[in-house]
């Protein structure tokens, strides 16, 4: 009897013990889950992205002129190049979110996105951003390159927005995704208007991009539309604006006087439309946009101004050893344009495949046409190369091997307006035929 | 010696089950709290009847399945909305396409405190009280009693649907408790008298009223239970779909094809959903 009371006792004891263990354990393991819970938490603000596009390029000619990554250096028709190395890194807690994006390639390090936005947190419809960020116009400016089935933007948006950023602040307003109204989106801007370089001039540009975006029931349909207007100018950096006028019949470059620092008209207005359907060949895509305006650049660009254009000297008084600078303008010239793109995208069916036809077209002066261009006018001075009109068609097969690797194989078949008054013994320069510009692209892009 | 043997024996005896329990998760299913039950039984028995076979289940609603999908973190995702046309591209941009079944049916059930008199309600009231237009349970018949009206959250199928089918895209009232699960709003509803919220049928239970709905402004009310959601008679019915890519089909093609047989099938009639035939 004894011997069993004892053995029970021992027995209570040992489970007593044992019960106090395990709710010891118990405790230190929901301690361990809260700390990782909350180092979880603070890890998820945190995010970090980006992607590399390492390609091969062959071009029709040695050194040509291209939009495709940009031009052929001297005597090369093909090349090896890592057309983009971004990391992008993102910090979001509650209503704040701060951004900042390198792209580092063998051309150095750059600088793509460093900007912070802040969403009210009431309604959640206005977001405030300031900083460097996508112009907010147009669709294929904040569709971003590792999505895009292209290698590179329509000839229009690399010249009228080239590096697609600028620095300033944006307004946007969309209703939450609850809402209703969530479909449309409103993007207010007030940009420096100079890229992503220091601001030089008082002058701000505007910017505005509305957007509606729909799916149908059944989620086999989605479509989208927009518009967007740019109204922004550049400082005069000399006396002199040209313009295009007719002299005798003849459509030339006509100087007006202008004072230093007087505002440049940039004014452009674009509309957009995208549509997808899912169907029975996989999901087909069909994207456009269409732009006009007018753009002042220069006699041998058409591509937007910025502080890159005016160089400045120094010069020393050797008396009193001050330095003095002066800014070198450049004289400008407004011209009207006209541009637009339109994306065919197929995906092959269940296959990781898609196949792409895009046609892109850039007029930079739609006051001037074929041998117009680079007639020799009694007064003014005449049009020339820059006033040449652009049409791109490009066909492409994309690979897309995981949610990493894409590899895209893709033909640019560049077709230039011909003039002959631009006769030249160089191919590279003669404009009176299609000049043998077109590259092949072969890129590999890996995405994290 | 031989003590050592019995105890090694013993040993060995008792370390077996602990590691046949163990079974490899072979296949991994989350999303659609609804689904939630169904598939928990699905798995149950699956993994019964197939050695080795190791199912998981988890919820956490019809968007996080989908998302879990995308970042391949789950096999299958399981849902009470269709997927949407830019979760499709995001798996096409990573080279995957994604396949789509029906597993089942299920009738989306008003449900309110047991208390509650009112016993029915049309689609135009419906929206009235969930986009807060309708506050009191005396406007709709009922006594002068405050509505409560207990919601899932957005990433939720059954939120989606609700918004579409019931309430003509309008918002909810910003009064509206979102609750985290579907058991969360079953057990908020019974312990609070003003309450009213939805769940799948398979969640309702003694501890809460479904109420019949009209979809013909009154003329006819239908109650919500398997017999009138078959018939298709009562009108907030919606299919419950399992996605999965295509490249991992070949692994979920077994479970899928014991879910469309007889016996899957019967599985989901005892647990309160709607077949598909």
């Amino acid at each position: 009897m004894k011997h069993l009371f004892l053995l029970g006792t021992g027995i209570l004891s040992v489970l007593a013990s044992n019960l106090s263990a395990q709710e010891s354990e118990v405790s230190a393991l929901s301690s361990a889950v809260e700390t990782l819970q909350s180092d979880n938490d603070v890890a998820k603000r945190l995010k970090i992205s980006g992607y590399v596009q390492a390609q091969y390029q062959v071009a029709d000619t040695a050194g040509v002129s291209s939009m495709a990554g940009g031009n052929f250096g001297t005597g090369i028709d093909n090349r090896f190049s890592v057309r983009r190395g971004r990391v992008k890194v993102a910090y979001t807690y509650e209503n704040a979110l701060a951004v900042m994006q390198f792209d580092i390639t063998e051309k150095g390090l750059g600088i793509k996105d460093a900007y912070l936005s802040l969403t009210e947190p009431w309604l959640n419809a206005l977001t405030l951003t300031g900083g460097v960020f996508n112009r907010p116009f147009g669709y294929e400016i904040e569709y971003s390159s590792s999505s895009r089935e292209t290698p590179e933007r329509s000839r229009m948006f690399q010249t009228l927005f080239p590096g697609e950023r600028d620095l300033g602040a944006k307004l946007t307003l969309q209703a939450p995704k609850t809402s209703n109204w969530n479909f449309l989106k409103l993007d207010l801007g007030l940009l420096c208007g100079n890229g992503t370089n220091v601001e030089t001039d008082n002058y701000k540009d505007f910017v505005a991009h509305l957007t509606a975006n729909k799916v149908s029931k059944d989620e086999r349909l989605k479509w989208g539309i927009g518009a967007s207007y740019y109204n922004g100018g550049f400082a005069a950096t000399t006396n002199r604006l040209y313009t295009t006028q007719t002299v005798s019949g003849i459509k030339a470059f006509v100087p007006e006087t202008v004072n230093k620092n007087d505002k440049l008209k940039r004014e452009y207005v674009g509309l957009e439309g995208q549509i997808g359907y899912d169907w029975a060949l996989g999901i087909t895509q069909v994207k456009a946009e269409y732009l006009t305006g007018t753009q002042p650049a220069t006699a041998s660009s058409s591509s937007s101004l910025t502080a890159a254009n005016v160089s400045s000297t120094s010069t020393a008084d050797i008396t009193t050893g001050k330095v003095t600078t002066s800014n070198v303008g450049v004289d400008a010239y407004s011209r009207t344009f006209s541009g637009y793109y339109v994306y065919l995208i197929q995906d092959i069916l269940q296959s990781p495949f898609q196949a792409v036809v895009k046609y892109d077209v850039y007029d930079p002066n739609t006051h001037v046409a074929g041998n117009q261009i680079g007639t020799t006018p009694l007064t003014g001075i005449a049009t020339g190369a820059t006033d040449i009109k652009y049409a791109t068609l490009g066909v492409g097969l994309n690979y897309r091997f995981n949610s990493n690797v894409k590899i895209m194989a893709y033909y640019d078949m560049v077709k230039n307006e011909t003039t002959t008054n631009i006769k030249k013994a160089s191919t590279l320069a003669d404009l009176s035929a299609d000049r043998k510009d077109n590259v092949f692209t072969l890129r590999v892009q890996y995405k994290f | 010696m031989k003590k050592s043997v019995v105890t090694l024996f013993l040993a060995i005896s008792l370390l077996i089950p602990v590691v046949t329990n163990a079974q490899k998760v072979v296949c991994k299913i989350k999303g659609s709290d609804t689904c939630l039950p169904l598939s928990q039984r699905f798995a149950e028995i699956y993994n019964k009847n197939n050695a080795g076979s190791g199912i998981s289940v988890v919820g956490g609603g019809s968007g996080v399945g989908i998302a879990a999908l995308l970042s391949g973190t789950t096999d299958i995702a399981q849902s009470s909305r269709k997927m949407k046309m830019d979760e499709k591209l995001k798996l096409q941009e990573g080279g995957k396409s994604v396949k789509e079944v029906i597993i089942a049916y299920d009738a989306l059930a008003i449900i309110v405190h047991p208390s509650n008199p009112v016993s029915q309600l049309t689609r135009e009231q419906l929206e009235g009280i969930f986009t807060g237009k309708l506050t009191n349970w005396k406007d709709v018949g009922g006594p002068d009693l405050k509505i409560i009206v207990y919601s899932r959250e957005t990433s939720s199928g059954t939120y989606d649907f609700i918004k579409e089918h019931v309430m003509n895209k309008k918002n909810f009232t910003a009064s509206a408790l979102m609750m985290a699960a579907t058991g969360a709003v079953v057990q908020s509803v019974s312990q609070t008298k003003g309450a009213i919220g939805y769940v799948g049928l398979a969640y309702v239970e003694k501890e809460v009223k479904a109420l019949k709905v009209s979809y013909d402004k009154g003329k006819t009310y239908v109650a919500p239970n398997v017999s009138t959601a078959m018939s298709r008679k009562y009108p907030v019915t919606r299919p419950l779909y399992y996605y999965f890519t295509n490249t991992v089909e070949a692994k979920v093609k077994p479970l899928v094809s014991f879910i469309l047989s007889k016996d899957g099938q019967n599985i989901v009639l005892a647990e309160g959903f709607v077949p598909l035939s």
